[in-house]
C-alpha cells in the first residue's frame, strides 16, 4: 500500500515536501505500526509516539485531512486509496510529523485546570455521588493529543486568544465537578471576546477527538451556565 | 558553541506519577524545581495504568493497613522490606485522600465515598477473605491521577524542560550527584542543570522485552545512568509478566477485568485457575496466573489456530458493569482484536510489564550503595522513586495496585526528604571535570557517521534474545546462553552508527541513547537471573523449583563495572508491628 | 461578577436580537401578505401606528446590533494586524450608525 508522508527537516530541506513510501499491510496493523515500519527504513524520519494504545496522546497526525491518533487507526479504514499523512494542521512544524504544541499547551494551562476548593480541607474524600460524579464522564477522559484543537479554525487564526476546544472542555471538567468551589471566578476568567466566544459550533473537534469526546457540547454548557448567572 | 549551564534547587528526571508529586512537594515549598522529561509530562506512562491504586480506606468492606502489609510482604514472596512496606501501607490511606482533595475523578460508591474494587492478592483477615481495597478511576486511573499530578504542577509552577532528555548524571569527586547532562530534543543542542539535590523518577525498562505491556519511552533510563554513576541495580532478576496481555501485541487488559469477576479458561473451556490455585483462583499473584497460562500453552491447551493464547471472559458480567468499570479495555479490545468483551471473551497471553528491581533506595527515597563501607551508604544528592527505584515494597512479584501506590507514596516522601536535605546542604557541590567530560563523550558518542548496525537492527535482535532468555520459566542453560548473546550486543553497540546525524528533533539519536540504556539494564536482568538459584515470586526455574531461603532471601545489587554481583540482607524487621516470617505462599 | 459586554453579552445579545428579528419578520410579512397595504399613504399610517412604529424602530435596532456583533466577529477571526482591525471596526461601527441615523430620519418622517 503507498503512504505519502510530509518531510520537512529544517536543517537540510528549504521546503517541504510529500515523500511516498510502499509499505506490505498486515491484518491488524495499525497507521502507527506503518509510520515505525517507515522510520525502520530511513531513520531520519521523526514522529512523536509512545503507548501505541492511544493513552498518552503523542501521535496525532492528519490522515486525508482528519485528525487522528496513529497508534489506534487501522490502516484497513484506508483501504480503498492512497493515504496522505500530514502534520496535525495549524501548528507550526518543527520536523517532519512534528509540530510545535506550546499554543496548545499554553490555552490549557490558562483556564486554572486544577480543583479549586474554598472549604478546610476534610479529613477524609470529599464525598460525590455516583450521579455528581457521572457528569464528568466524557470531560475528564481527555488525553491533550491536541487533535480537536487543530482542527479548529478559530483556533488557527486565534491560537494566542481562543482557547479551543481542549482547554475549554477542561474548564467544563472543572466547572462541572460538584467539588469545585470557584464557579464565579472561572466564569469571569472566560469572558471576552476571544476565550470563548470565537467558537462558531462546527464542531470539527467533536469529528476530531479520537476519544469520542464532545468539546462543543462542553462549551455549550458554559455558555449555558453564563446565561442562568447573569438572569 | 558555549554550553548552556542552569543552576535549580532540585533536578527531577522523569514526569510520572514519582516525579510529578515529588515535584508539587517542593514547588509548593517555592523551591526552584527543574523537571526534566523526555516527553509532555501527561504522557508519562503511569497515564496508561489501568486498574487503581491500593489504600485500606475500607469503603467497601472492613479494612486495615496491617492487612495490606500481610499482603504485600506474602505477595513479594517475603523478598519485601517490611520496614518500607509497613511505611508505605500506612501512608496509603492519606496519600490517597490527598490526591482525591486535588481533584482526582474516582469512581464512587452510593455513600459518596471512593469507589473500591477487589484485585489479587487481597486479602483480609491476615490470608482470609477477598479484599476490595483498590481505589479506581474506571479502569483509567493512572491517566486520572497523572493528569491531576499535572495539574498540581502547573498550579505550583514548577519549571518543566519538556522534551529534554537527560543524557548522564554529573558527579562530584567523591561520587555524589551534582546534576545532569541533558539535551533539548527539538534543537538537539545540550544543557548543563545543576541542583543541589537530583531526582531519579524515569520509570521502568519494559522495552527491554519484545512483547511488553510497556510504552516505547519505558528505556530504562534512569537505570542505566545510575549503573554509569557507579550506582547497582538491585533485584533486578524480578520482572513482572502480567498475565492478560492482548495476544500477540502485548497492550495490558487490566487485573480489574477479573477483579470486577472475570476469569481464564482454556481451550477445553475449563476454568483452569481453579487447579493452580484453589483458594484466589484468578486473583492469585500475577506471577502465579502469568505461570499457570504458559503452562496451558505449554501443555496444549491454548486456544486460537496456533494454541497460543487463553481467554479471558468478562461478558457474563453483562454490557451495563463492561460499560461503566470496564470502557478503558473494552475500547482497547475492540481496537485491536475486533472483539466485544460484553460479548466474547478476550485472547490474552502474559506480557512484560513491570521490573519489581531498581536503583536502591530507602524509604525516604535516597539512593542507598555499598560505595565505601556498610551495604546502605546514602549517595550524596541522589534520591531515586517510582517503578525505576528498589525501596524494596515489591520484593520478587508486586501486587496490583501496588505501582501507583509505590510511585505516589514514595513520590512524596522523596519529595519532602529532599526539603530537610536542602536545609542541611544550602550550597551546590562542584562538579568534576572528569564527569562532565564523560557525560560529554556520550553526548557526541553518535555523532560519527558511517557503516555500521543501524539502532532498528541492533534493538530488534536484543529484545528477541532477552524474551527467550529471561522469560517467565528460566533455566540454567537459557540463561547462560542469554548472557552470552547480551554481552555479544554490548559490544556489537559500538559499531552502531547514525545514518542522520543531523540536530532539529533527531528521533534516531535518541532511540539509539536509548538503546545503550536497555542494553545495561538487560545485562543486569540477565546476569541477575542466571545466578540466584531459586524460584521465588517472578523468578521461576525449573531447575531451582523451590524458593530457598536459607541461601536466597536477599537482595542482589548488579554493578556495571566488571559486571559484578553483590548482595544484601532483606529487611525483615517492620517499624511498628511484628515481623511475617517466611510462610509457603498458597493462593 | 461582571459580563462585560465583547464577549457573554455581545453573544447573549445576537441571540436575542436574532429572536425578535425573526418574530418581526413572520408578523410583518404576514400581514403584508393577509393585508396588503392598497397604497403608500396605508403603509405609511400602518408603520405610523404607536404600537407599530416602536416594534419597527426596535426591528431597525436589533438588526444594526445583530449585524454590527456579527461582522465584529468575522473581523476578529480574520484580521490579525491590530491597526487595521481597529480601522475596519471603525469604518462598519460608522456605517452602522450611518445607517441608524438614516433609519430614524425615515421613521420620524413617518409619524
Amino acid at each position: 500500500m503507498e503512504f505519502q508522508i510530509y518531510r520537512f527537516n529544517p536543517d537540510v530541506d528549504q521546503e517541504p515536501r510529500m515523500q511516498s513510501f510502499a509499505v506490505e499491510v498486515e491484518r491488524g496493523m495499525m497507521l502507527r505500526d506503518v509510520l515505525l515500519e517507515i522510520k525502520r527504513r530511513d531513520e531520519s524520519f521523526a514522529f512523536r509516539h509512545s503507548c501505541g494504545e492511544g493513552v498518552c496522546g503523542s501521535d496525532g497526525v492528519n490522515v486525508n485531512g482528519r485528525n487522528q491518533l496513529a497508534c489506534i487507526t487501522p490502516v484497513s479504514d484506508y483501504e480503498k486509496g492512497p493515504v496522505v499523512i500530514r502534520p496535525l494542521p495549524g501548528r507550526p512544524v518543527t520536523r517532519d510529523l512534528v509540530v510545535d504544541m506550546s499554543d496548545f499547551y499554553h490555552q490549557y494551562h490558562a483556564v486554572d485546570p486544577w480543583l479549586k476548593r474554598k472549604d478546610p480541607v476534610p479529613e477524609q474524600e470529599n464525598l460525590q455521588t455516583p450521579e455528581q460524579r457521572a457528569r464528568l464522564d466524557g470531560l475528564w477522559e481527555c488525553i491533550l493529543c491536541g487533535c480537536c484543537s487543530s482542527s479548529c479554525p478559530s483556533f488557527w487564526w486565534n491560537p494566542e486568544k481562543f482557547l479551543g476546544p481542549q482547554a475549554l472542555l477542561s474548564s467544563w471538567r472543572f466547572l462541572a465537578d460538584s467539588r469545585d468551589q470557584a464557579e464565579d471566578e472561572r466564569l469571569d476568567a472566560l469572558d471576552g471576546p476571544y476565550k470563548v466566544f470565537r467558537c462558531h459550533t462546527i464542531m470539527n473537534c467533536v469529528d476530531a477527538c479520537p476519544k469520542h469526546l464532545n468539546p462543543t457540547r462542553a462549551i455549550g454548557h458554559i455558555r449555558n451556565l453564563m446565561l442562568k448567572k447573569s438572569v | 558553541m558555549s554550553l548552556i549551564r542552569r543552576n535549580f534547587d532540585v533536578l527531577i528526571i522523569g514526569a510520572g506519577g514519582a516525579g510529578l508529586n515529588a515535584a508539587v512537594q517542593l514547588a509548593k515549598a517555592d523551591m526552584r524545581v527543574a523537571v526534566v522529561s523526555k516527553v509532555f509530562p501527561t504522557r508519562s506512562h503511569t497515564v496508561a495504568a489501568q486498574g487503581g491504586v491500593n489504600a485500606a480506606l475500607g469503603n467497601v468492606n472492613d479494612d486495615s493497613w496491617h492487612w495490606h502489609m500481610f499482603d504485600t510482604v506474602k505477595g513479594s514472596d517475603y523478598l519485601g522490606d517490611q520496614d518500607a512496606i509497613e511505611f508505605m501501607c500506612r501512608e496509603a490511606i492519606p496519600t490517597v485522600y490527598e490526591l482525591e482533595h486535588n481533584g482526582v475523578p474516582f469512581s464512587r460508591l452510593d455513600s459518596g465515598k471512593i469507589y473500591q474494587r477487589s484485585f489479587g492478592g487481597q486479602s483480609r483477615g491476615f490470608g482470609e477473605e477477598q479484599a476490595s481495597r483498590t481505589c479506581a478511576a474506571a479502569d483509567r486511573t493512572g491517566h486520572a491521577i497523572l493528569h491531576t499530578l499535572y495539574q498540581q504542577n502547573i498550579k505550583a509552577r514548577s519549571h518543566f524542560f519538556t522534551e529534554y532528555f537527560a543524557i548522564d548524571l554529573l558527579q562530584d569527586a567523591e561520587g555524589g550527584v551534582t546534576g545532569a547532562l541533558v539535551m533539548d530534543i527539538a534543537s538537539g543542542e545540550p544543557m548543563i542543570l545543576n541542583a543541589r539535590a537530583t531526582l531519579l523518577a524515569t520509570g521502568g525498562c519494559g522495552q527491554v522485552f519484545r512483547t511488553t505491556s510497556n510504552a516505547h519511552i519505558n528505556t530504562g533510563d534512569g537505570m542505566a545512568m545510575a549503573l554509569r554513576a557507579g550506582v547497582p541495580l538491585q533485584d533486578m532478576e524480578f520482572f513482572q509478566f502480567h498475565p492478560t496481555g492482548v495476544a500477540g501485541r502485548g497492550m495490558l487488559i487490566t487485573e480489574a477485568s477479573r477483579g470486577e469477576g472475570g476469569y481464564l479458561i482454556n481451550s477445553e473451556g475449563e476454568r483452569f485457575m481453579e487447579r493452580y490455585a484453589p483458594g484466589a483462583k484468578d486473583l492469585a499473584s500475577r506471577d502465579v496466573v502469568a505461570r499457570a497460562i504458559v503452562t496451558e500453552v505449554r501443555e496444549g491447551r491454548g486456544c486460537g489456530p496456533n494454541k497460543d493464547y487463553v481467554l479471558l471472559k468478562v461478558d457474563h458480567l453483562g454490557e451495563e458493569v463492561v460499560a461503566k468499570r470496564l470502557p478503558g479495555i473494552r475500547e482497547t479490545s475492540k481496537i485491536f482484536l475486533g472483539v466485544d468483551p460484553a460479548f466474547e471473551p478476550i485472547p490474552v497471553y502474559p506480557t512484560a510489564h513491570y521490573a519489581m528491581g531498581g536503583i536502591p533506595s530507602d524509604r525516604f527515597g535516597r539512593v542507598v550503595a555499598p560505595v565505601h563501607h556498610g551495604p546502605e551508604e546514602v549517595v550524596q544528592g541522589l534520591y531515586a522513586a517510582g517503578e525505576c527505584a528498589c525501596v524494596s515494597v515489591h520484593g520478587a512479584n508486586r501486587l496490583g495496585g501496588n505501582s501507583l501506590l509505590d510511585i505516589l507514596v514514595f513520590g512524596r516522601l522523596s519529595g519532602l526528604d529532599i526539603l530537610e536535605y536542602l536545609g542541611e546542604h544550602p550550597r551546590h557541590r562542584l562538579t568534576d571535570s572528569s564527569s562532565e567530560e564523560c557525560a560529554m563523550a556520550r553526548f557526541q558518542r553518535f555523532d560519527m557517521s558511517g557503516e555500521g548496525i543501524t539502532v532498528a537492527e541492533l534493538r530488534s535482535e536484543f529484545r528477541k534474545v532477552m524474551e527467550d532468555h529471561a522469560g517467565v520459566f528460566r533455566t540454567d542453560a537459557v540463561m547462560r546462553e542469554g548472557v552470552d548473546k547480551v554481552r555479544d550486543i554490548r559490544h556489537r553497540l559500538e559499531d552502531v552508527r547514525l545514518a542522520d546525524t543531523s540536530r532539529t528533533y533527531n528521533t534516531a539519536r535518541i532511540e539509539a541513547f536509548e538503546l545503550e540504556n536497555l542494553i545495561d539494564v538487560g545485562i543486569s536482568i540477565v546476569t541477575a537471573a542466571l545466578h540466584r538459584k531459586e524460584s521465588r515470586g517472578a523468578h521461576s526455574r525449573p531447575d531451582y523449583p523451590e524458593r530457598d531461603d536459607r541461601n536466597w532471601m536477599r537482595h542482589s545489587l548488579y554493578f556495571l563495572e566488571e559486571d559484578r554481583l553483590d548482595y544484601k540482607p532483606v529487611r525483615t524487621k517492620p517499624l511498628s508491628v511484628d515481623s511475617f516470617p517466611p510462610k509457603p505462599r498458597v493462593y | 461578577m461582571s459580563r462585560h459586554l465583547s464577549g457573554f453579552r455581545a453573544w447573549m445579545w445576537q441571540r436575542a436580537s436574532a429572536v425578535y428579528l425573526a418574530g418581526f419578520c413572520i408578523y410583518a410579512l404576514a400581514r403584508l401578505i393577509t393585508v396588503p397595504p392598497v397604497d403608500h399613504q396605508a403603509l405609511k399610517s400602518w408603520v405610523g401606528n404607536p404600537g407599530m412604529w416602536l416594534a419597527t424602530a426596535l426591528f431597525f435596532l436589533f438588526l444594526l446590533l445583530h449585524a454590527w456583533i456579527g461582522v465584529r466577529d468575522v473581523i476578529l477571526d480574520y484580521i490579525k494586524s491590530a491597526g487595521l482591525r481597529l480601522g475596519m471596526l471603525a469604518a462598519v461601527f460608522v456605517f452602522v450608525l450611518i445607517c441608524g441615523l438614516w433609519v430614524l430620519s425615515i421613521l420620524m418622517g413617518v409619524l
